[in-house]
C-alpha cells in the first residue's frame, strides 16, 4: 500500500524539461501560424467616462499659473503670434488633453511639444487644459496676434462654407461643423472657430499624407485625403478669417 | 453513504446550477466568452486592440481564397472609405459601430446590414456584377447622416490582386 502510493506520486527528473520543451515547440508553432503583425494604434486615449472625468477635473487657477510657460508660443491671451502655432483660446479641454497625451506617447510628432508634454504631470495637463477652455476671447487685443486673418476671396469662401455646412454627399465627405462645432461636438475634437489658417492647412496636409496619424479610427486621414488641394486652402482661409463661428454660415 | 459524501454531492450540484444561472442572468463570464468567440466589442476601444485595429480593416484574403471585409461605422464615415472585393465570391462582412446605430446598404443590391455599437454584425454577401457601388448609411445617425457614404469596387475575379497584409485598406491605389 505504502509503496504503491509512493510510486503513484513519484516525480521523474526528466518530466519538467520535457514539459518545457513541449511548451516551447507548441508556442513557436502557434506564433508561426498566427498572423503576428503588430497592431498599429493611433492613440492610447479611449473616451471612457473615467477618461473624460480625469481630463475635466482640472483646477483652472493653477492652470493659469502653469500656462505662463505656454505664452511664448501660444500667446498670453491664447492667440499665438505665429500662424503655424495653434490658438488655444476657448479650445475644448478634451481636445488639448488628447493632443498632450499623444505627444507624451509619441503618437503625434513635434520637436517642441513632445519634450514639453513629457515634463508635465497628469495633474498639470488637466489644470492647463481647464484654464484654456475657460479663457475668454478679449475683444481688444493686447499683443500682436495672428488671428483673425484677412477675409478669403468669395469663390473660396463659397467652397468652404458649403463643405463646413453640408459636406459633400456625392464623395462621402461629412460636414465639418457636425464634429468641429458649433453645431455638434465629439469628445476630443477641437473647435475650429478661432483657429489659424496656416495651422489648419498644415494639419489637413499632414493628415492627407498620413504624416499625422493620431486620429482615432482615422476620420481625419480619410476626409483630408478626399479633399482637393483647393478645398484644403479654402477651408483653412475660411476658418482663419474667423468665419466659422456661426452655425451654417454662408458667406 | 456518509454525510461527507452527501455534502460533496450537494456542493457539486449547486456549483453546476451556477453555469445555467450565469447564462440565464446574462452574467459576463470571461472564460465562456473566450471559448465561444464572442461578438461583443468595446465601441470606445476599437482602436486599441482586437479585430478592428486600423491596420486590420479592409479586405483580407485568407489562404484558401476566402474574402473577409472588416469595417467600422462612425459618425459620419465608414472606415475604410473604399472597399475592393472580387465579383462572384462570397464576402464575409464584419462591421461594428464606434458610436451610434448605423445601417450599411449597397446601392444596386438589396443588402442592408444593421450596425450597432458594442456588437459585431456578420453578413455573407455576394456581388455578381463588377462595378462601383455606393454604400450609404440608411439609419438616421445624426446631423451629417446624409453625407455618410463610402464606395465599393467590385472587380472581376481574375483582376482581383493577391492582397498583402499591409494592403487591406488601400482601395484607391488599385
Amino acid at each position: 500500500m505504502q509503496r504503491n502510493r509512493h510510486r503513484r506520486f513519484s516525480f521523474s527528473v526528466w518530466r519538467l524539461p520535457r514539459l518545457a520543451g513541449v511548451i516551447v515547440v507548441a508556442s513557436s508553432l502557434l506564433l508561426l501560424a498566427s498572423d503576428n503583425r503588430p497592431d498599429r494604434i493611433p492613440s492610447y486615449v479611449s473616451w471612457t467616462p473615467e477618461t473624460i472625468a480625469a481630463a475635466s477635473a482640472g483646477d483652472a487657477f493653477r492652470g493659469m499659473l502653469l500656462a505662463r510657460h505656454c505664452d511664448h508660443c501660444h500667446g498670453a491671451e491664447g492667440f499665438s503670434a505665429v500662424a503655424s502655432t495653434p490658438n488655444l483660446v476657448r479650445m475644448d479641454k478634451l481636445a488639448i488633453w488628447k493632443q498632450l497625451e499623444d505627444f507624451r506617447a509619441h503618437k503625434r510628432t513635434s520637436r517642441v511639444m513632445e519634450p514639453i508634454s513629457e515634463s508635465l504631470s497628469p495633474r498639470d495637463v488637466a489644470d492647463v487644459v481647464a484654464y484654456y477652455s475657460k479663457l475668454p476671447v478679449f475683444t481688444d487685443p493686447q499683443d500682436n496676434r495672428s488671428f483673425p486673418q484677412s477675409r478669403p476671396d468669395p469663390a473660396h469662401a463659397g467652397i468652404a462654407s458649403r463643405l463646413i455646412s453640408f459636406g459633400d454627399g456625392e464623395r462621402g465627405i461629412p460636414p465639418c461643423q457636425t464634429c468641429h462645432g458649433p453645431v455638434a461636438y465629439r469628445p476630443g475634437v477641437p473647435s475650429l472657430a478661432t483657429q489659424n489658417a496656416d495651422y489648419v492647412l498644415n494639419q489637413l496636409e499632414a493628415f492627407a499624407s498620413r504624416a499625422r496619424a493620431n486620429d482615432i479610427n482615422e476620420p481625419m486621414r480619410t476626409i483630408a485625403a478626399l479633399l482637393t488641394e483647393d478645398e484644403r486652402h479654402a477651408l483653412a482661409e475660411y476658418y482663419g478669417a474667423g468665419l466659422g463661428l456661426q452655425p451654417g454660415s454662408s458667406k | 453513504m456518509n454525510w461527507q459524501k452527501v455534502r460533496t454531492l450537494l456542493i457539486t450540484v449547486l456549483l453546476l446550477c451556477l453555469i445555467p444561472a450565469t447564462r440565464y442572468y446574462q452574467i459576463d463570464v470571461p472564460l465562456l466568452r473566450f471559448l465561444k468567440g464572442s461578438r461583443q466589442v468595446d465601441p470606445l476601444a476599437l482602436h486599441l486592440s482586437g479585430e478592428f485595429v486600423e491596420n486590420n480593416l479592409g479586405t483580407e484574403q485568407g489562404p484558401d481564397g476566402s474574402v473577409t471585409v472588416r469595417m467600422i461605422a462612425q459618425q459620419y464615415l465608414f472606415i475604410p472609405h473604399c472597399i475592393l472585393v472580387p465579383a462572384g465570391v462570397p464576402v464575409h462582412l464584419r462591421i461594428t459601430s464606434a458610436d451610434a446605430v448605423h445601417s450599411l446598404t449597397f446601392n444596386g443590391t438589396d443588402y442592408a446590414v444593421k450596425v450597432l455599437p458594442g456588437t459585431i454584425s456578420d453578413a455573407q454577401l455576394e456581388f455578381p456584377h463588377p462595378g462601383e457601388y455606393q454604400m450609404p448609411c440608411r439609419e438616421f445617425c445624426g446631423a451629417g447622416h446624409y453625407a455618410m457614404r463610402s464606395e465599393l469596387k467590385v472587380v472581376p475575379r481574375e483582376q482581383f490582386p493577391v492582397l498583402r497584409p499591409e494592403e487591406r485598406g488601400n482601395c484607391a491605389a488599385q
